[in-house]
């Protein structure tokens, strides 16, 4: 087996071009430890293009090599993405965070991976670059195509960035998640939300819930009915008996029963919004 | 498996070690550089037993394959004490009564190290923090705060 190291993108490029079949992208390599390592590893954790994490176009721009520590400990991104925050926060332990990647947690597609399901609350949209050079940015909700399978093909592309934009002064999101632990544990159940408020009302609702699907569930039926319902004690009953009747749980011998998680998934997702509508109007 | 030159800073040594990159750090540390301070738990991030500063900061060495060590600084437990003088982290252990079996103490003491580094004068909760990827089967981990406090107490007087 051979481990290279890309010190640029261009040869980044050149060398997977140059190694078809047997070679794969890695980042922090914590769960491609505990499988088979590829022929050829082709870690991308020293490019500037994975590392950065700036504000471009008033969107946050944040490099899929950034370990979650890094996310964490980013003052921009705890103000204006702070369910990111708590959900890099939450993944493992110091140790996995100081290694593990952003990137890695979505391309991974473990079914409750923490900062996935953040991700996607946030409506974040991640760029990749494939072989000719040209790059492509697709919803990270659209990336799964099964059981921890995504449709980038780790032999022949490279996820570069991940773009959120940035909450503005009336909205908030939030992440939670419950374990049996607060360290060193498998979420039963974790989600997160960003919400927009407008005169005590929500003018729109994201609201992702994981695990239940190979990928983070948005609750659809309930946030097309959450638009325009006011902020209130109601609201977040509803929510909590709505939640756990519009999805379908399993039980799990790693997890918990079905019937606990539905409990749960209730219970969680009208924290995450009363916590997310709380913030929105912080904030303002 | 084929073998790769890797240079890398160990304990603030260069080093130009001949291995297969896809090894862990772990294993090269103890079978091939006879570094047995750092211990073999349970292989898979769970435990904490194996950890070393990479950078300064600590992380799993079962989980990072060798090839990724490549011009990076590690510290494993070995690099603490000075001959005989035990560290003021390993000193505060023995003092506060925080090892019974010693094998989770390697990987406490490097992760209350990377703490004091960079937070000094770490609150109750920070150390806690620190200290939550390291599994303890045996003290509980009261004795283990207490030292990890002591340790920085200690430090700022000075």
């Amino acid at each position: 087996m051979s481990y290279l190291k890309a010190l640029n993108l261009r040869q980044a490029v050149a060398l997977l071009r140059g190694n078809p079949g047997r070679i794969r992208v890695v980042a922090g390599a914590t769960d491609l430890s505990l499988q088979e390592m590829p022929q050829v590893a082709l870690d991308i954790t020293a490019l500037p293009e994975t590392t950065g994490l700036e504000t471009a176009d008033g969107f946050f721009s944040l490099g899929a090599a950034l370990t979650h520590s890094e996310i964490a400990n980013s003052h921009p991104v705890r103000h204006k993405a702070t369910a990111l925050t708590e959900a890099c926060a939450s993944i493992g332990s110091p140790q996995i965070r100081n290694v593990g990647t952003l990137g890695g947690n979505v391309i991974n597609a473990a079914p409750a991976a923490d900062a996935a399901v953040a991700l996607v609350a946030l409506g974040a949209g991640a760029v990749m670059i494939n072989l000719e050079g040209k790059t492509r940015e697709e919803a990270v909700e659209d990336l799964y195509a099964g059981f921890n399978q995504t449709i980038i093909d780790s032999g022949s592309e490279i996820m570069l960035k991940l773009v959120i934009r940035p909450c503005a002064a009336n909205e908030g999101s939030s992440f939670e998640r419950f374990a049996s632990r607060k360290a060193l544990a498998l979420p039963m159940v974790n989600g997160a939300a960003r919400v927009e408020v407008v005169d005590g009302f929500f003018r729109s609702v994201r609201l992702v819930l994981a695990p239940i699907n190979p990928a983070p569930t948005r609750l659809l039926n309930l946030e097309e009915k959450l638009q325009g319902a006011p902020v209130t004690e109601e609201t977040y009953k509803k929510i909590e008996t709505e939640a756990a009747a519009e999805v379908e749980v399993r039980a799990s011998l790693l997890r918990c029963t079905a019937q606990y998680r539905s409990h749960l998934i209730g219970v969680l997702a009208a924290r995450v919004v009363r916590k997310a509508a709380e913030r929105a109007l912080e904030r303002k | 498996m084929d073998n790769q030159e890797v240079v890398f800073t160990l304990n603030e040594e260069l080093v130009r070690v001949y291995a297969d990159p896809a090894e862990s750090l772990l294993t090269v540390l103890r079978d091939k550089l006879g570094l047995f301070g750092t211990k073999v738990g349970c292989g898979r991030g769970e435990c904490g037993a194996c950890t070393v500063l990479l950078d300064d900061q600590p992380v799993n060495s079962c989980l990072i394959p060798f090839g990724k060590v490549e011009g990076r600084r590690i510290e494993t437990i070995e690099n603490l004490s000075r001959g005989e003088e035990y560290h003021p982290i390993q000193k505060a252990f023995v003092e506060k009564g925080a090892v019974q079996c010693g094998f989770c103490s390697p990987g406490m003491i490097m992760s209350a190290h990377a703490l004091l580094k960079t937070n000094p004068q770490p609150s109750l909760q920070e150390i806690k923090t620190a200290i939550s990827g390291n599994l303890c089967r045996c003290t509980g981990y009261k004795q283990i705060e207490e030292a990890i406090a002591s340790a920085a107490e200690k430090k700022s007087r000075r």
